[in-house]
């Protein structure tokens, strides 16, 4: 089964992607893609119901978040009130600690994305701030990424014995599907992908 | 043949153009436009700013845009332009500008196109969307 774990749609803030055209864009350009993941920007959208989507197109759609922490950015996976309780999706300057701790004791995974770019990715503050505890699965291809932003991800991955996950970051409808992940076992929700990430069972495949 | 909305399906993409960001060219639009900074107008002014040289104003760039969308479809309107900056458009460089339809509304006549603006690495560098009328 192939997933996008990181998109934005129109509910982030500089998302310009209606989840729809997210849809259509698979189905007309015939990707292989069997569904993506929402990461609204500091957010998790309880209010978008996307259940017609699925099934008037055949493609999973599943929600997380994208979180900001002292240590950059972190996509989390399997949000439920306890989580949104342990810690305040809103700030920019959560404590990569506290985010990676707080969402594993909630049942959820956290993966830090973009971790090869300057300021917003993990990377930068390993040097300077040391390397955080906890980590154990990061952003190794991201759609966005430029120059040895990705070829630093995944030389630190494996450094660090990271294991690696595909996405795109896309905030406009053609740039979903340029970075997925492959998992050996179907996926139907939420819950389902986060086992899978907890099992360290997926690679990360590049679409670019 | 002159473009009209009932012609144009979701999906479809307009045909790139590689625009003309040399130094002379951007001094020229930064004259007509009143924008005297030097990290748009010399390289070696720009390099003492930190940057690897100088650069194309970004509203240089959003007029590579609307002018690709205008060459495509000469009567557009375009209602709303919408960009990202996420890293410079080096001037003296070879960038290419890209759209495609991404959405569709009977309603309004308007469509959504996606833009972007990549490097000679493929990197994109400018993204936005555009809202267009098309008769």
């Amino acid at each position: 089964m192939i997933l996008d774990l990181h998109n934005h749609s129109i509910v982030s803030d500089d998302g310009r992607a209606k989840v729809e055209n997210y849809c259509q864009w698979i189905r007309k350009r015939e990707i292989p893609l069997d569904g993506f993941v929402l990461t609204e920007h500091r957010q998790f959208d309880d209010v978008s119901d996307y259940r017609a989507l699925e099934d008037e197109y055949g493609i999973l759609i599943l929600k997380a978040s994208e979180v900001e922490t002292d240590y950059g950015h972190v996509l989390v996976f399997g949000v439920n009130d306890d989580m949104r309780a342990a810690y305040d999706f809103t700030r920019i300057d959560l404590p990569l600690a506290l985010v990676l701790r707080e969402t594993e004791r909630c049942g959820g995974v956290a993966v830090p994305c973009h971790p090869g770019r300057p300021r917003v990715g993990l990377f930068d503050h390993f040097d300077a701030k040391g390397v955080v505890a906890g980590v154990g699965v990061i952003e190794t291809l991201n759609g966005g990424s430029r120059g040895e932003e990705d070829a630093r991800a995944l030389a630190l991955a494996q450094a660090h014995g990271y294991r690696g996950i595909g996405g795109s970051d896309a905030h406009i409808v053609s740039q979903i599907a340029r970075c997925v992940t492959r998992f050996p076992r179907e996926i139907r929700d939420g819950e389902g992908l986060v086992e899978s990430l907890r099992a360290g069972d997926f690679e990360a495949v590049s679409w670019k | 043949m002159s473009l009209g909305y009932d012609d144009v399906d979701f999906g479809a993409e307009l045909p790139p153009t590689a625009p003309d960001v040399t130094l002379a060219t951007v001094r020229r639009f930064t004259a007509a436009a009143g924008m005297t900074f030097g990290r748009f107008n010399a390289h070696d002014e720009a390099r003492k700013e930190g940057l690897p040289g100088a650069i194309v104003p970004g509203i240089m760039s959003q007029g590579i845009l609307v002018a690709l969308i205008h060459r495509w479809a000469p009567r557009a309107v375009v209602r709303k332009i919408d960009t990202v900056f996420r890293a410079p458009i080096s001037v003296d460089s070879h960038p290419v500008a890209r759209g495609v339809v991404t959405d569709k509304n009977d309603e309004t006549r308007t469509i959504e196109i996606d833009l972007t603006i990549q490097n000679e690495a493929k990197e994109t560098r400018v993204v936005g969307t555009a809202t267009v009328e098309l008769p």
